[in-house]
């Protein structure tokens, strides 16, 4: 839960945390995972812990979200679409500038090693657009 | 006032400011001597990402994020959870937890974890599964201690040259605690490991949207039954005296000293012994080095093909110049004192040395308390660069198993087992 002056924003964020509960594969009656914050780009709060009480269950509140801004251009959506799906576009921003070569061979190693669902002209349009924006000759941001 | 550097006149110090408009009267404001306000170089934001060079930074250059029960610390990614710590908590031997970095592969990692249904499994080949509640495993075995270094494969991956995918972590993906908990030899020992088991599994509540069986599925790691670092791996339900934070493994985290952190399964939940190797992606695939010297190679190698990989296991020795931070100019013939940990996977830090003139000479520091074999050592030098000028001070330690650190780069294409000695560079100016 967060700061009490942000209740309503913070039960819209525990009502969107619980739908990727329920959409996330990991719904064990031990644990919740996998809840995130709706907080938009470069906006990072302060977390307070939730309300304590003498029963067994321990909790966080959500984990930050602070999705990066991607350089604008053709297959912007597709990137931010079909990579977020498992992890923010922070994967993108935190590498250094890769060669065009190392981004395809990481768009394939999501799709062949980690059974990312996309489609074949979706991947060769989200390798472009990284090879576009995010390589030594060519990244700005 | 009477100017403070020799040499520059106040008449030629204001001509400067004037040419450059704007900093005469920021001088002003702050109440500056223009002629020291001249010498200012202009302050330069960190950019956002490092490279195609090395990261010239000890730590990563991600903004600074706050996350649930820790403290603001360095965002590597948002989702899943990968945090580095800043570099002044390590100028003592034990991290605090709430400094502790965090590095999760899936997105799905708790929130909330209910005790009353939460069991920590021991299952697969054995005569008599288990299933224990914290308060079980906190009352029915007898709790142990032990300090040991968890620090992430790919710590300091962004001084790999050339560049790596990959989580690009500064020196910063480490910390050391006092982990108390378990022995895993006793969890195995109340299941009994039958006859023909090879491996033993650990699973924690670690898991991604991925299909089953592929490795964005779920987290999962294996040790030989063979290996001997069993007989010292713990599973520990306190860290510093206290619970785990849920971003690093509450209720209960495998503690494996002097190995690499991809050992050390956060959320514990699942310990499964084997009857046949461990095949899954985690194993198989991730966290592999190359079987060479020091685990390196390099990209043409790798091209070709043919590198014999295996799966990563100790830590090899390293040692840190923490303080001072860099920014740091010395005024010759002050005494200052150099402060740092070391620490070695495999075994006792038995000498840690530095150098003065970029690691031509050496001398030895001297060793703060011995917390035991797998902890950070602290280590200080005093030093009093006596002639003004530029001096790289360089450091590097020694285990008790004759590993010395080298001055040369490690690469693989995982960007791991980078230990390659530290060095930072001060500038001595004149104190008259």
């Amino acid at each position: 839960m967060r700061l009490a002056r942000n209740s309503g924003p913070s039960l819209l964020r525990l009502l969107a945390g619980a739908l990727l509960v329920v959409a996330g594969s990991a719904a064990f009656a031990q644990f919740h995972s996998g809840s995130y914050s709706s907080t938009k780009a470069d906006t990072i709060e302060q977390t307070v812990s939730p309300l304590t009480s003498s029963d067994a269950n321990y909790s966080v509140s959500p984990f930050a979200s602070v999705a990066p801004k991607l350089a604008e251009g053709e297959g912007l959506a597709e990137t931010e679409t079909f990579c977020a799906t498992c992890h923010s576009t922070r994967y993108i921003t935190m590498q250094p500038p890769l060669p065009a070569a190392t981004w395809e061979a990481e768009v394939n190693k999501m799709i062949k090693t980690f059974a990312a669902p996309i489609p074949e002209a979706t991947a060769k349009k989200i390798t472009s657009y990284l090879q576009t924006h995010y390589t030594p000759e060519t990244r700005k941001q | 006032m009477e100017p403070l550097r020799r040499g520059v006149s106040r008449r030629n110090a204001l001509k400067l400011l004037s040419a450059v408009g704007g900093g005469l009267a920021i001088a002003r404001c702050f109440g500056a001597d223009p002629a020291v306000a001249q010498e200012m170089p202009p302050s330069k934001a960190i950019e956002p990402f490092t490279g195609p060079g090395q990261n010239p930074h000890w730590n990563s250059v991600g903004p600074y994020v706050s996350e649930p029960q820790k403290a603001p610390l360095i965002l590597l990614t948002d989702r899943p959870v990968q945090l580095e710590t800043p570099r002044s908590y390590f100028q003592t031997a034990f991290t605090p937890n709430d400094a502790f970095y965090v590095r999760w592969h899936l997105s799905e990692i708790p929130n909330r974890v209910d005790l009353a249904e939460w069991k920590l499994k021991i299952e697969g080949n054995v005569n008599k599964p288990l299933a224990l509640s914290l308060s079980e495993l906190m009352e029915k075995f007898k709790p142990v201690s032990i300090a040991a270094v968890n620090q992430c494969s790919g710590n300091s991956r962004s001084r790999f040259q050339p560049r790596v995918p990959g989580g690009q972590w500064g020196n910063g993906a480490m910390g050391n605690a006092m982990w108390t908990g378990v022995r895993l030899r006793d969890l195995l020992d109340a299941a009994g490991v039958k006859q023909g088991s090879v491996q033993v599994q650990f699973q924690g509540l670690e898991t991604g949207p991925g299909p089953k069986g592929s490795g964005s599925n779920v987290f999962l790691k294996s040790l030989e039954l063979t290996d001997p670092v069993l007989d010292e791996a713990v599973v520990a339900y306190l860290m510093n005296g206290e619970p785990i934070p849920m971003l690093n493994g509450f209720p209960a985290r495998l503690v494996v000293p002097g190995y690499f952190a991809t050992y050390w399964m956060k959320c514990l939940t699942w310990i499964r012994v084997l009857s046949a190797a461990d095949e899954n992606f985690w194993m198989k695939t991730g966290y592999r080095v190359p079987e060479t010297p020091r685990g390196s190679t390099t990209p043409e190698a790798m091209k070709a093909g043919g590198v014999k990989t295996v799966p990563i296991t100790r830590m090899p020795v390293r040692s840190f110049l923490v303080s001072p931070d860099v920014g740091s100019k010395m005024p010759a013939g002050m005494s200052i004192t150099l402060r740092g940990i070391a620490f070695s996977g495999y075994g006792k830090i038995v000498k840690v040395e530095i150098s003065e003139d970029g690691a031509k000479s050496w001398r030895e520091a001297q060793m703060g308390e011995d917390h035991g074999a797998y902890s950070f050592r602290t280590w200080e030098a005093r030093w009093t660069p006596k002639t003004p000028g530029n001096y790289t001070v360089a450091v590097r330690a020694a285990d008790e198993k004759g590993n010395v650190q080298p001055d040369e780069p490690v690469w693989n294409p995982g960007g791991y087992l980078w230990n390659k000695i530290e060095k930072q560079e001060f500038a001595v100016g004149r104190a008259d």
